[in-house]
């Protein structure tokens, strides 16, 4: 009774999403942005897809850019090959370009897929990356496909919506199977697989239908890349890219989906806001490292010794970093009256992804499980946040 | 007809035969105690029951079917759960999902619709719900039902165990030492449990113990397994007195 309603309002809130999403790159008028808005939604495909293998069935596969490379290399050569001939234009053709890259990297998903059934844990790890890499140092040599210096993709289609559309498609597949019994015997994989068979799951078929479905959104993610860019090359589907994404799964917290979106948005943000950062002095790089430091071990006491509502432990995880902020101020300042701090200059060019990991680094001391753990977003979730709220309001007033 | 017939049944592991030559015959409707010391190779036969293992020679047959190759899901699917000695359980899941992982193996609607998020899909997954809900009523874990599975304590997580058994709906249940660790309050409360199984579930039950008075009070048969070998066969009044097993198991009455 009450499901087409649920469903159809979901269904427009989601699409009015991806055109606010959309509106609000064109009205910055500046491509950098807009271009930053479109790759942000690829890097959620990514790690939600991912995900759904790493951190819902518990394959540790780490060659998840190969499949991105399968999917955009296969949507782009056929689209330089047969675009012009094919009478189809626009939308439809990339549509079509979507499924191609979908089904490519899926196959590529089986063949990954297939020794994940005798492997586990490390060994499948070395397995992915191995397969990454070759299908890598593949396409860098073949002719049609530019080798090494990449090819020209045309026509750009450049549609940010439906760049957002299908992350949230994406989300909604993930979402949608933890949400019915069908998702449980992918977790039970993860937990146990000896257990899980004695239940009567397949854990073949398990294995192998979350390769498919994640190494085909990895297309799908793939073939709107290489359309929006025009341009693809080896070089952009390096074994670090696929180190991000997993970075990415681990970060959101393994098996959470919001998570897995909210750790990719944040990570391909931080690096690139971090290039706005302007040069700073030795002192001031000093100081900031010893308040980080001290800030780290300080929260970290926190979380191990201190017992008290999770309120109280917020406000003071916040007193610390307030504190060390401001220590770091004066600290600056006091270490720049030496001549050889304030004159010694680095580049935000050259330091940002030294704080990229540093902020990993320190996430990982301050909490192993992901900033989500196995958590989700959900509407029953906010109502019970909201609903507690109102009823602590009630009882103070 | 015997439900589970084991023919000589054996494996060998390099030099080490676990298990040799063992047959027995369980019926519908046992209450089939299988004993020994440790080491005996009882959780083996198990395993081979359960297609974990392929047997090396001899035959396993259940219903008339052989069941000695079949993969492990595929004989959940044609009516045996089994629990484990060492709980197996899912530990990030909570009780209640633990339990509807078994029950999904009775599932009808395809993964499409699951992804699509259909309303028949919604529909079985409240379905399978309230039945593994039904059965953490009868094993006394419903107040638990939304408690992640590694926080309850042992005698509930071998009850969970035995919940998500029963969950596969099978005719023959294995129960792989479910008291152990548990005190004799529990333990009673375990005999009734498993009794009303059998009575109400109509589901056979062989079990591996070593709590000797549970499995004196409850069985009705009883193998006994020493190095692999069988030794004895019978109801629990000729085992008890039956001085193979006095000398390799239970030691002289004092």
């Amino acid at each position: 009774m009450k499901y087409w309603p649920t469903r159809v309002v979901s269904i427009l809130a989601g699409l009015g999403a991806c055109f606010l999403i959309s509106a609000a790159a064109d009205a910055s008028g500046n491509d950098y942005t807009k271009r930053l808005v479109v790759l942000a939604g690829v890097w959620v495909i990514l790690s939600v897809s991912l995900n759904l293998i790493n951190g819902i069935t518990g394959q540790f596969s780490i060659g998840h850019a190969a499949f991105w490379q399968v999917g955009a290399y296969s949507a782009g050569i056929i689209s330089v090959q047969h675009y012009a001939n094919s009478g189809i234009t626009g939308l439809p053709w990339l549509l079509l370009m979507m499924v191609a890259g979908a089904i490519f990297a899926a196959l590529a998903g089986l063949v990954v897929g297939l020794p994940s059934l005798r492997l586990r844990g490390d060994y499948l790890a070395i397995v992915t990356l191995g397969f990454g890499e070759i299908i890598r140092i593949i396409v860098q040599n073949q002719k049609p496909l530019g080798e090494a210096y990449g090819m020209n993709v045309s026509p750009k289609f450049q549609f940010t919506w439906l760049v957002w559309l299908t992350a949230f498609a994406a989300i909604a597949i993930c979402r949608n199977l933890l949400k019915s019994a069908h998702g449980l015997p992918f977790l039970a994989v993860r937990e146990d697989e000896v257990a899980a068979s004695a239940m009567g799951v397949n854990v073949t078929r398990v294995k192998v239908t979350a390769f498919l479905i994640g190494s085909a959104l990895a297309g799908v993610a793939g073939a709107l890349f290489a359309h929006y860019e025009g341009f693809i090359s080896p070089q952009q589907f390096r074994m670090e890219q696929s180190f991000i994404i997993l970075t990415m799964v681990v970060l959101g917290g393994t098996g959470s989906i919001t998570g897995s979106v909210l750790a990719a948005v944040a990570l391909f943000y931080l690096p690139e806001k971090l290039r706005d950062m302007g040069p700073v002095t030795g002192g001031q790089l000093l100081a900031g490292t010893f308040a980080t430091v001290l800030a780290v071990y300080l929260v970290k006491r926190v979380i191990d010794h201190f017992h008290g509502t999770k309120k109280e432990a917020a406000i003071r995880h916040l007193g610390i970093v307030l504190g060390c902020m401001a220590l770091s101020f004066v600290l600056s300042i006091v270490l720049n009256q030496v001549p050889v701090l304030a004159s010694a200059r680095y580049e935000a060019e050259k330091l940002r992804m030294v704080i990229f990991s540093g902020v990993l680094i320190i996430l990982m001391l301050v909490r192993p499980q992901g900033l989500l753990g196995h958590a989700e977003f959900s509407w029953e979730w906010l109502k019970r946040v909201l609903g507690q709220r109102r009823s602590e309001a009630a009882q103070t007033s | 007809m015997s439900l589970l017939e084991l023919n000589n049944a054996t494996i060998k592991f390099g030099g080490l035969v676990a298990v040799n030559d063992v047959s027995f015959a369980v019926s519908k409707g046992d209450l089939f105690g299988l004993i020994g010391p440790n080491g005996a190779g009882k959780t083996t036969c198990f395993n081979l029951i359960t297609g974990v293992y392929k047997p090396t020679s001899g035959s396993i047959k259940f219903k008339g079917r052989e069941l000695s190759g079949t993969p492990s899901n595929k004989v959940a699917q044609l009516g045996i759960a089994r629990t484990f000695q060492n709980i197996r359980l899912f530990k990030a899941l909570s009780v209640l999902e633990n339990v509807v992982v078994a029950a999904f193996l009775r599932h009808r609607v395809g993964l499409a619709s699951a992804i699509a998020d259909l309303p028949n899909s919604i529909r079985e997954t409240q379905e399978l719900k309230d039945q593994a809900m039904a059965l953490l009523e009868v094993l006394h874990l419903d107040k638990v039902a939304h408690t992640r599975s590694c926080d309850l304590p042992y005698g509930m997580q071998r009850r969970l165990e035995i919940a998500r058994a029963m969950a596969t709906q099978p005719e023959l249940l294995l129960l792989d030492e479910p008291a152990a660790g548990m005190n004799p309050q529990e333990s009673d409360d375990l005999l009734r449990v498993v009794r009303q199984i059998r009575d109400q579930f109509n589901m056979t039950v062989l079990l591996i113990e070593h709590d000797m008075r549970f499995v004196m009070n409850l069985c009705e048969k009883i193998v006994v397994l020493d190095h692999g070998c069988e030794i004895a066969q019978g109801p629990p009044e000729a085992i008890r007195s039956n001085p193979k097993v006095i000398e390799a198991y239970l030691g002289e009455p004092v």
